[in-house]
């Protein structure tokens, strides 16, 4: 089978890369979705806040979903649901299997990475105990709960304040759950601020922060787990272990880009996003591979995720089209004071440069983000890790950079 | 009377403005800390009455999936947030249903109404 793009994960990015590339002129365009419907893991998201700056609507998962799969049917795009792809060469050969064909290859001119990400479980963050059933991640029980019908437990505690774990604190609450608190290991909210207040602070479930759990108790199923304070280190401090009884401990401790096909064709991944090294293309290390959405980077917003997705479609389709230029060489982009994360982490000369930057710390004073060379001092009244700061430096100011681009966070 | 200092977060947008306000009988005098004029909006909502949109699932038979997703069709009091979960326990509902369809008219009294956020097919 031939294609002119083939995009891997119909979530948010994937949904937008395959109608982009198509609007941009890719002829034939394949999207694989390995379930058994497209949307990704929006159709779990049933809580509002999807597509505020990309459509100026409110909506929810399922109908952010909707209005981009209505899109793609106009355009096309075309599906291949309950097929997984099991490996992507560097020569943009992808291998897939379904029921009807089978193991099946598609030679795609050019391919678009947007598996998305995956959640931290019990397993990455070693907590002490036993193993009982009731322990499962936030992910898992918004799927129990919203798709099939299955509310996880009582009495829950919630170990982390990412944004799934505080969604998912408000929903068992509504579903008749008492969510006995969320308790964060860092001395500051994971997730987004508009999460602390309407779905913990509507609620009045406390956040605790600064506390992790350091012991799960029960044989068959969860009986409570033992939380402690956290010093300055992170190290639990002795005696102050307290026992809350419960019967599930829900975990949001983390996502982790998804990159076992990108590993296979060869791409070079960040260290420090655990996704592929873009450019503001969305070009991989490996030529006419393109990356987009939480595959990347975890993204905070949907609209940001879109936003890379669109990227990457349409210079997916203008790689397809052979009209991608002789390389103009690239330049690195690196984090520099007081940011833990910027992305892209290369830039190429072709399109306009929109970073996404993750602050190291909390940072509650007026601040300035510089960006070396070009001499760009953005101000903002603080940097907070679980807010992503976006900026955009138009192409022209770029074009006499030589050397790597900083990214730096400083207190005014 | 007396003129009140109040926080608000405010919670139209994911920015989440820091927002100051003095009250003075039931009415802003003075307002802070906001990037744009719907935190003004939010806030004279919230001394008012704290309004949010519902979102949640539904039982739905003959379906592709065992839940229907839904939601109020604009923000209603939050008071009235385990009122309304009530009385979606024990609808009766079939597929198929369309995205935006109505599953109930004026949910809590709320004037409300709930609606469908996924079209659902039969199983």
């Amino acid at each position: 089978m031939q294609a002119d793009v083939a995009v891997i994960g119909s979530g948010p990015a994937g949904l937008v890369a395959a109608i982009e590339a198509s609007r941009s002129g890719a002829r034939n365009v394949l999207l694989l979705e390995r379930e058994e419907e497209l949307g990704g893991i929006l159709k779990q998201c049933i809580h509002n806040g999807f597509g505020l700056e990309q459509f100026k609507k409110d909506y929810t998962g399922p109908e952010y979903a909707e209005r981009l799969i209505d899109e793609m049917r106009k355009t096309n795009v075309r599906c291949f649901l309950n097929t997984m792809v099991t490996g992507v060469s560097a020569d943009r050969a992808v291998t897939a299997v379904n029921p009807e064909n089978g193991v099946f290859q598609v030679e795609a001119k050019s391919v678009v990475l947007a598996m998305g990400c995956r959640e931290r479980a019990r397993g990455s963050i070693n907590i002490p105990g036993t193993r009982p059933a009731g322990v499962l991640t936030a992910g898992t029980a918004q799927r129990l709960v919203n798709i099939e019908g299955y509310l996880p437990g009582k009495e829950v505690v919630i170990l982390g304040s990412g944004d799934i774990g505080l969604i998912m604190a408000r929903r068992l609450t509504l579903e008749g759950a008492r969510v006995k608190g969320v308790y964060e290991i860092m001395n500051y909210p994971g997730g987004l601020k508009r999460n602390i207040v309407q779905c913990l602070n509507d609620f009045n479930i406390p956040l605790y922060l600064s506390h992790t759990v350091t012991e799960i108790k029960g044989r068959e199923r969860v009986e409570g787990v033992v939380v402690s304070q956290v010093d300055e280190k992170m190290q639990p401090v002795r005696g102050s272990g307290e026992f809350i009884p419960c019967d599930t401990l829900l975990l949001s401790v983390g996502l982790i880009p998804e990159n076992e096909l990108s590993k296979g064709a060869g791409v070079e991944l960040s260290r420090t996003t655990n996704g592929p090294v873009t450019s503001e293309t969305m070009e991989t290390s490996v030529p006419g591979i393109f990356s987009c959405g939480n595959v990347s980077t975890v993204f905070d917003l949907v609209d940001y995720v879109a936003q890379t997705g669109i990227s990457a479609g349409r210079n997916a389709a203008r790689f397809a089209a052979g009209t991608w230029k002789e390389d103009g060489g690239s330049v690195a982009v690196a984090a520099g004071e007081n940011v833990r994360v910027v992305f892209p982490q290369r830039y190429c000369f072709r399109d306009d440069l929109i970073f996404y930057i993750r602050p190291a710390k909390p940072m509650e004073k007026p601040v300035t983000i510089g960006i070396a060379p070009v001499e760009m001092n953005i101000k903002r009244l603080y940097a907070r890790p679980n807010e992503m700061i976006r900026l955009k430096v138009a192409k022209e100011k770029l074009q006499k950079v030589s050397g790597p681009i900083e990214v730096s966070i400083k207190e005014r | 009377m007396g003129i009140e200092k109040r926080h608000f977060t405010c919670v139209t947008c994911p920015v989440g403005c820091e927002v100051d306000v003095e009250v003075q009988d039931g009415n802003i005098i003075f307002l802070t800390g906001n990037r744009c004029d719907k935190a003004k909006e939010f806030v004279q909502q919230e001394l008012k009455e704290p309004v949010r949109v519902l979102t949640t699932t539904v039982r739905i038979k003959d379906a592709e999936y065992a839940m229907l997703p839904v939601r109020t069709d604009k923000a209603i009091p939050k008071r009235l947030f385990s009122q309304a979960m009530e009385e979606l326990v024990n609808i009766d509902l079939k597929a198929p249903v369309h995205i935006s369809d109505v599953i109930i008219k004026d949910i809590a009294g709320s004037g409300a109404n709930i609606v469908a956020t996924r079209t659902m097919n039969r199983a």
